[in-house]
C-alpha cells in the first residue's frame, strides 16, 4: 500500500545526508549512514507489509538502528557479533564520546574515524526513523521535511563554504519526491471514478490523477529551478554567491557563525592543528622587526564565544583613498613606532577577504576595492580576494610610556557600550577571579600587566593545542580548573577578565610576526593567533599576549613592550611630560573625532542579509529610486511586448498587395479569386511568419494558382493577424475562449456579454467571419479594412471592462503571460521527455 | 475533379430551399428547425426518421415535403402484417404477355414516406432499409435501379408504444438523422387549430421546387468545400463518441460520411460554400444521437444520447480551440477522456 512512501522517505533521507558530504574527509560515513537508511527502510516495507500498528514500527526501527550500529562499531563485544550487550553498550558510548571529542577538536573536514561515523550513522538513522514515522506512519509527508531541514541544516551551519547547488538539488528533489509519493498515495485513495465504462476497453481508475501528478511534479521543477535561478540573478548577494547559509545576527547563539568569512575562531583552529605549517603570507619590513597582523577584530562576546560585529566599509573608506581613518582612541603626541612593511599573501590562500595588518595601519597600498571599516580598522573587501596579493603597509604602532598609560582616563561612552558589555549569566567565579588577580593594583593599565602576567606566568597556565570548547563552562574551565589551552582560550579569557575590570577588550585573531628566513619573514598556518587589545583612552588600541610564548607555548608570540612588567621600579621621568599633555581635557579634540565608534547596531541593520556591508557611493535614496526604476521598466516589459505584437500585426494587416495588378475584387462568396480554384488539399502554409509561434490552421487554405496565388497569400496573413490580434484582445480583457467554441458562437457570446453596440458587434462579427474563411474555406477572400474593425473592438472591451482590467490589460497584458506560460509548458514538456528517456515499467496502480 | 461553382448556383439553392421551407411551414406551424433539418437531409441525399409520440405533425412533415416537390410520391403505412414485396414490388404473372412482369412497389418513388415504420416486422423493415442503402431493389434476380432523388422519410412512435418492432442499431444507422417534432408552442397550436379548421392546408400545397432543380441542388451541395481542419474534427467528434464512457455503442463511419455530407448541406443552404465548425456543431445531435447506446450507468443517470453528444460537442476542441498566437497549446487530458 504505501510500500512507495517508505521507499522515497528512505531516498530522501538519503538525498539530504549526502548533502553532509563538505564535513568529512573519507566515505565511509556515508556508507554507513546508506547502510542504515536501507535498513530503516526495510523495517519499514516489512512493518506496512505485515500491518504493524503505526507507533511500533519506530520502535522496531530504532531496535533495528541499534543492532546495526552495533554490528558494525562494536561487533567484538556483541554476542554472536550482532546481538548488541552490555559491554557492546559501553563501547559504543565510548566511540561516542570519541567522536564527539573529535568533532570538537577538528575543523570542518573530519576525517571519519569510528567515532565520528558512528554518531553520523546513528544521526542519519534517526532522522530516517522520523521521517519515515512523519511521512508514513502518520502520513504528513510535508512535516517531514523539518527532520530533513535539521539534517541540511548541519552542513550548511558549520561550513562556512556556501554548499554546492547540485547538493541542494539533490536534496530538494529528494524532499519533492517523498511529496510527490505523498499525492501519489493520496489521489490513488480517490478511487475510481464512479462513471467508468466497464463494458468495452479498460477501466481506468482516476484518470485524472495522471494530469494531477504532471502539474505536481511540474510545480516542483519549477520551484527548484527557480530557488536556484533567484538568487544567482538577484545582485545583492553577489558577495556570497549561492547559498551562503550560516548567516545570522550577531551573536547567535551556539557555534553560529555570525559572518559570512570562516567562523575566526574555528579557522583559526583548524589552521593551528594542520599538521603541516604551510606558509601563508612572507613580508618585508622596514625595521626588520616581527609584527602581529591581524585580520579580524571580535567585539562581541555572548557568554559562548568571541564574534564580530559586521563590518561596514564605505566607498570613502577605500584604502586607495589615502590614509586609512585614524585609530581610534589614539591621540596626538604619544609616541609611535613607524613600520612599513611589504606583504607577499600566499597563492594558496583561499577566500581571504580581510587583509592581515599590523594595528593601526595608517596607509595601506593594495590592489582592489579594499575598505578599512573605521571603528576596528579591519580592512576588507566584498569583491576581491587577498589570495597571492602583495601590498604595502604603514603602520604607526604607538609605543606609550608606562606613565602615559597609567594615567590613561576612562574611556568614552561609545567604547563603554561596545566593549565592555558581558553577558548577564557571566559566572560570578570568573569576575571574583579577576578581582582577586588584580587586587593589588590600582590603575587600569596595570590591571592589565598584571593579568598578562597572571596568564604567563603564576598563574601556572601550560599551552595545549588538545582543548575544546567555548563558553561559559569552558572558560571555567580553563581559568579555575585545568588551565590549560592555547591562544583561543587565553585571549578570550583575558578580554573577558579585562571587561570584568572595566577594561575595555576585544580579541584580535590573525597571525604573529612569523619568523627572520633571511631578511623575509615567514607567517605559516601554526602562526594563526589570537590575542587581547585593550584599550586606553588616548592610545587606543594596544595588543596583551597572555599566551605563553616560546617551545613551549606558541611559538613566535612576544608580549609587546609596554605590557611587560619593568624589572625594577619604572623610570616614569622622561614620561611625565606626555601625560601632562595628554591629561589635557580630552574632549576637546576627541569629541570631534571622527573614528568615534558608532552604535554598531543601527549601522549594520542589513548587516544580517549581507553580512559584509559595503555602502555604495550614491545614498541610499537614489539607489532605491533606481531599483525602482529598473522594476518598473521590467513590470513594462509584458506590456511592450504586446505593443510591439500588435504594430506588428497592423503591419502585417496593412501591407499593400504585393502585385497591384488589377483592383481587387471583392470577392463574393464562394467566388475565388481567379474564377477556379482546384481542390487539391495542398499542404498548409504559414500564413503569418512572424506568427509562427504554433497556430495551427494559421493560413490552411487550399492551394491557389497563378496570380490568385499571392493574393490569396497575402489576405490569408492579413486574417491570421487580425484573428492573432483579436485573440490577443479578448484574453488580455478576461474574455476566455472555451476550446469548443468556433469563432461564429465566440463572436455571438462576447458582443452579448459585453453589450456592444451594433457597430463594434457587427466588426467583431466581420472580423470572425474573415478568420472562418481564412481557416475553412478554399480561398480567404479580401478581409477588408480589419485594422478598424479591431480597433472598434478594443474601444467597445475597454468600455465596459472595470477599471482594473483595463489597466491590467495595457500595463500586464495576460496574453503576453499566456505566451510566458506557454514557452514554460513547452519547456517542461522538453523535462518531460527528458524524464521519459528513463526506462521505466508502465504504469500501474496498486489496487 | 474541377468543380465549376458560381455564386448563382448557391444563390439558387438557397432561393430554392428557401420556397420549400416556406411551403412546408404553411402547413407545420413554428417547427423551422424541424423543417430546415429535413431540407438538409434531402440535399445531403439522407433519410430522415422522425419520431415522437402520435399527432404532432409527423406524416404531415413527410407529405408537405413530398407535396412542395413536384417529383413522386409514395407512401407507405407500414403494418404487422406488411409484407416486403409490398414495399418493394413483385413479378406478377401477365396472362395476355404470358411473361413475368415486375410490378414496382411504393419504393420507386422519389420520396417515400414510410408511417409508423416500426409497426412493421422486422422482415418488412429490413427490405425498405436495404432500398434506402443500395438505392435499388433485386426482385427474382433482377435488379432494378431507383431514382433519383430517393429519400425515405420514416415516422415512428417511440419505442415504449404498444405494438411496436424497434429499429435494430443497424437500421437506425442508415438514417441520416433522426428528429423529434415535439408539441407546437401554444401560439402556433392556435393557428394551427385557425388554419386547420376549415380545410387541410396540405391540399392548397402547390409544388414549388422540380425534380431537375433538386438534382442540382444535390449537386451544388457536393461541392461545397470541407477544409482539412473540418474533416479532422468530424473525426473527433465521432470517435469521441467511440470513447466515451457513457456510451455503450458509438457512431459508425457511415455516421462520419453522413455528418459531413449534412454539413455541407447545411452550409450550402446558408449561402457558404464552405463548411465551418458551426454546421458540425448543428447537426451532431439529430445525426449522430439515433446511433448511439447509452450505457448501463448512463441509462441509470437517465441520460440520453442526446445529452451526451451535446457534453462531447463542449468538450471536443474546435480546429481553432488553440489560440491564434502562439497559445498554450492543447492542454493533456484536455477534450474527451481517452
Amino acid at each position: 500500500m504505501s510500500m512507495r512512501l517508505s521507499f522515497f522517505s528512505g531516498l530522501a533521507t538519503a538525498a539530504v545526508a549526502v548533502t553532509l558530504y563538505p564535513l568529512f574527509a573519507g566515505s565511509s560515513w556515508l556508507w554507513s549512514s546508506l547502510g542504515a537508511i536501507l535498513l530503516i527502510i526495510a523495517t519499514g516495507l516489512l512493518a506496512t507489509r505485515y500491518r504493524l500498528p503505526g507507533w511500533l514500527t519506530p520502535l522496531a526501527q530504532l531496535t533495528v538502528l541499534w543492532v546495526y550500529l552495533t554490528a558494525s562499531f562494536a561487533a567484538d563485544d556483541a554476542w554472536a557479533r550482532i546481538v548488541p550487550t552490555r559491554d557492546a553498550f559501553f563501547t559504543l558510548a565510548e566511540l561516542t564520546a570519541r567522536g564527539f571529542d573529535d568533532i570538537q577538536r577538528f575543523a570542518a573536514p573530519v576525517p571519519d574515524n569510528p567515532g565520528i561515523t558512528l554518531i553520523t550513522a546513528a544521526g542519519v538513522g534517526l532522522i530516517a526513523v522520523m521521517v519515515d514515522a512523519l511521512a508514513v506512519r502518520a502520513r504528513r509527508a510535508a512535516l517531514a521535511g523539518l527532520p530533513l531541514l535539521a539534517l541540511f541544516i548541519v552542513p550548511a551551519e558549520i561550513v562556512a563554504e556556501p554548499l554546492a547547488w547540485p547538493a541542494f538539488i539533490l536534496a530538494a528533489a529528494g524532499y519533492t519526491g517523498l511529496l510527490a509519493a505523498d499525492g501519489r498515495e493520496r489521489v490513488g485513495r480517490w478511487g475510481r471514478a464512479v462513471l467508468v465504462r466497464r463494458t468495452r476497453g479498460t477501466a481506468r481508475p482516476a484518470a485524472d490523477a495522471g494530469g494531477l501528478r504532471l502539474s505536481g511534479k511540474r510545480v516542483g521543477v519549477t520551484a527548484i529551478a527557480l530557488a536556484i535561478v533567484l538568487p544567482a540573478l538577484i545582485p545583492t548577494l553577489e558577495p556570497n554567491p549561492l547559498f551562503g547559509f550560516g548567516v545570522g545576527g550577531p551573536g547567535n547563539g551556539r557555534n553560529g557563525n555570525t559572518i559570512s568569512i570562516p567562523n575566526p575562531i574555528v579557522s583559526l583552529k583548524g589552521q593551528l592543528t594542520l599538521p603541516d605549517n604551510a606558509t601563508v603570507l612572507t613580508y618585508r619590513s622596514s625595521d626588520n622587526l616581527p609584527h602581529y597582523l591581524r585580520m579580524w577584530s571580535l567585539d562581541l562576546f555572548t557568554g559562548e564565544q568571541w564574534t564580530m560585529t559586521p563590518p561596514t566599509g564605505r566607498p570613502q573608506d577605500r584604502v586607495e583613498n589615502g590614509p586609512l581613518p585614524p585609530p581610534p582612541g589614539f591621540r596626538a603626541g604619544v609616541p609611535t613606532k613607524r613600520a612599513q612593511m611589504n606583504i607577499q599573501i600566499s597563492e594558496d590562500i583561499d577566500d581571504l577577504q580581510f587583509l592581515p595588518l599590523p594595528y593601526p595601519a595608517t596607509e595601506v597600498g593594495a590592489e582592489g576595492d579594499w575598505r578599512a571599516d573605521r571603528s576596528t580598522l579591519m580592512v576588507f573587501s566584498t569583491r576581491d580576494y587577498a589570495e597571492g596579493l602583495q601590498y604595502t603597509v604603514t603602520s604607526d604602532q604607538p609605543a606609550p610610556t608606562r606613565d602615559l598609560l597609567q594615567a590613561a582616563g576612562p574611556p568614552g561612552p561609545e567604547v563603554v557600550e561596545r566593549y565592555l558589555e558581558l553577558p548577564p549569566d557571566l559566572p560570578p567565579r570568573i569576575r571574583q577571579l579577576a578581582r582577586e588577580v588584580t587586587a593589588e593594583e590600582v590603575t587600569p593599565y596595570d590591571k592589565a600587566v598584571r593579568l598578562q602576567e597572571w596568564f604567563t606566568g603564576d598563574g601556572n597556565f601550560s599551552y595545549n593545542l588538545q582543548t575544546q570548547g567555548h563558553g561559559n563552562s569552558a572558560l571555567i574551565d580553563f581559568l579555575i580548573n585545568s588551565r590549560v589551552g592555547y591562544c583561543e582560550q587565553f585571549a578570550a579569557a583575558m578580554a573577558v577578565m579585562a571587561r570584568v575590570l572595566d577594561i575595555p577588550a576585544r580579541v584580535a585573531i590573525g597571525y604573529t610576526g612569523g619568523t627572520n628566513v633571511g631578511g623575509t619573514w615567514q607567517v605559516g598556518t601554526h602562526d594563526s593567533h589570537a590575542w587581547p587589545e585593550l584599550y586606553f583612552e588616548g592610545v587606543g588600541w594596544l595588543a596583551f599576549e597572555p599566551t605563553p610564548a616560546g617551545a613551549l607555548g606558541q611559538g613566535t608570540a612576544r608580549p609587546p613592550d609596554y605590557s611587560v612588567p619593568p624589572p625594577d621600579d619604572p623610570a616614569t621621568g622622561d614620561a611625565t611630560s606626555d601625560p601632562s599633555e595628554s591629561a589635557s581635557p580630552d574632549e576637546t579634540t576627541s569629541t570631534a573625532d571622527p573614528t568615534a565608534p558608532r552604535n554598531p547596531r543601527l549601522e549594520d541593520r542589513e548587516g544580517t542579509l549581507a553580512p559584509v556591508v559595503t555602502e555604495e557611493d550614491p545614498p541610499v535614496a537614489p539607489r532605491i529610486g533606481a531599483g525602482v526604476a529598473l522594476l518598473v521598466l521590467l513590470l513594462l516589459v509584458p506590456a511592450l511586448v504586446r505593443t510591439l505584437a500588435r504594430s506588428r500585426r497592423l503591419r502585417t494587416l496593412n501591407r499593400p498587395l504585393p502585385d497591384p495588378g488589377p483592383p481587387a475584387v471583392r470577392l463574393g462568396p464562394g467566388a475565388p479569386a481567379d474564377g477556379t480554384a482546384g481542390i487539391t488539399g495542398a499542404p498548409a502554409e504559414r500564413a503569418d511568419p512572424a506568427d509562427r509561434t504554433g497556430h495551427p490552421m494559421a493560413g490552411i487554405t487550399g492551394a491557389r494558382t497563378g496570380q490568385g496565388d499571392a493574393r490569396a497569400r497575402h489576405y490569408a496573413a492579413g486574417v491570421a493577424a487580425a484573428w492573432a490580434e483579436l485573440d490577443d484582445l479578448l484574453y488580455d480583457y478576461g474574455v476566455t475562449r472555451d476550446p469548443s467554441e468556433t469563432p461564429r458562437t465566440l463572436a455571438q457570446r462576447v458582443s452579448q456579454q459585453h453589450g456592444f453596440d451594433p457597430k463594434a458587434t457587427e466588426s467583431l462579427r466581420h472580423i470572425t467571419t474573415v478568420a472562418e474563411r481564412m481557416l475553412f474555406a478554399r480561398t480567404p477572400g479580401d478581409p477588408g479594412l480589419l485594422s478598424v474593425d479591431l480597433r472598434r473592438v478594443r474601444r467597445a472591451l475597454a468600455a465596459t471592462a472595470p477599471r482594473g482590467r483595463r489597466i491590467r490589460a495595457t500595463l500586464m497584458p495576460p496574453s503576453t503571460l499566456r505566451r510566458l506560460r506557454a514557452l514554460g509548458t513547452r519547456l517542461l514538456d522538453g523535462w518531460d521527455r527528458l524524464e521519459s528517456l528513463r526506462l521505466r515499467r508502465p504504469r500501474r496502480t496498486t489496487p | 475533379m474541377a468543380v465549376s461553382h458560381d455564386v448563382g448556383q448557391l444563390e439558387d439553392l438557397v432561393a430554392t430551399a428557401h420556397r420549400i421551407r416556406q411551403a412546408i411551414e404553411s402547413v407545420i406551424e413554428g417547427k423551422s428547425d424541424v423543417v430546415r433539418l429535413t431540407m438538409t437531409v434531402l440535399l445531403a441525399e439522407g433519410h430522415l426518421l422522425i419520431e415522437d409520440v402520435p399527432g404532432v405533425g409527423k406524416t404531415m412533415l413527410a407529405k408537405a415535403l413530398a407535396r412542395s416537390i413536384d417529383c413522386p410520391v409514395r407512401r407507405v403505412q407500414f403494418t404487422p402484417d406488411l409484407l416486403p414485396s409490398d414495399i418493394t414490388g413483385v413479378s406478377a404473372y401477365n396472362q395476355q404477355t404470358r411473361e413475368f412482369e415486375f410490378k414496382p412497389g411504393p419504393v420507386f418513388a422519389n420520396i417515400v414516406v414510410g408511417d409508423e415504420i416500426n409497426r412493421a416486422s422486422p422482415k418488412t423493415q429490413s427490405a425498405l432499409l436495404e432500398c434506402m442503402e443500395e438505392h435499388q431493389v433485386t426482385v427474382d434476380g433482377t435488379t432494378y435501379e431507383l431514382d433519383s432523388p430517393f429519400m425515405v422519410i420514416a415516422t415512428q412512435n417511440p419505442i415504449e408504444m404498444e405494438g411496436t418492432y424497434p429499429l435494430p442499431e443497424a437500421q437506425r444507422d442508415r438514417f441520416t438523422a433522426r428528429i423529434a417534432m415535439g408539441y407546437p408552442e401554444p401560439a402556433a397550436e392556435l393557428e394551427m387549430l385557425d388554419v386547420h379548421g376549415a380545410a387541410s392546408p396540405l391540399d392548397k400545397l402547390e409544388p414549388v421546387a422540380t425534380t431537375a432543380e433538386i438534382k442540382a441542388l444535390i449537386e451544388a451541395v457536393r461541392s461545397v468545400y470541407v477544409s482539412h481542419p473540418i474533416k479532422r474534427y468530424a473525426i473527433d467528434l465521432v470517435a469521441a463518441t467511440r470513447t466515451s464512457p457513457d456510451l455503450r455503442l458509438g457512431a459508425s463511419p457511415r455516421s462520419t460520411l453522413q455528418l459531413v455530407r449534412a454539413a455541407r448541406a447545411h452550409a450550402a443552404m446558408s449561402g457558404r460554400d464552405y463548411v465551418i465548425p458551426d454546421d458540425l456543431q448543428d447537426l451532431a445531435i439529430p445525426v449522430l444521437a439515433h446511433r448511439l447506446l447509452p450505457s448501463v450507468e448512463a441509462q441509470g443517470q437517465r441520460r440520453h444520447p442526446e445529452q451526451v453528444v451535446a457534453d462531447l460537442i463542449r468538450r471536443v476542441p474546435v480546429p481553432d480551440a488553440q489560440s491564434a498566437a502562439g497559445g498554450a497549446p492543447p492542454r493533456r487530458g484536455a477534450g474527451p477522456r481517452q
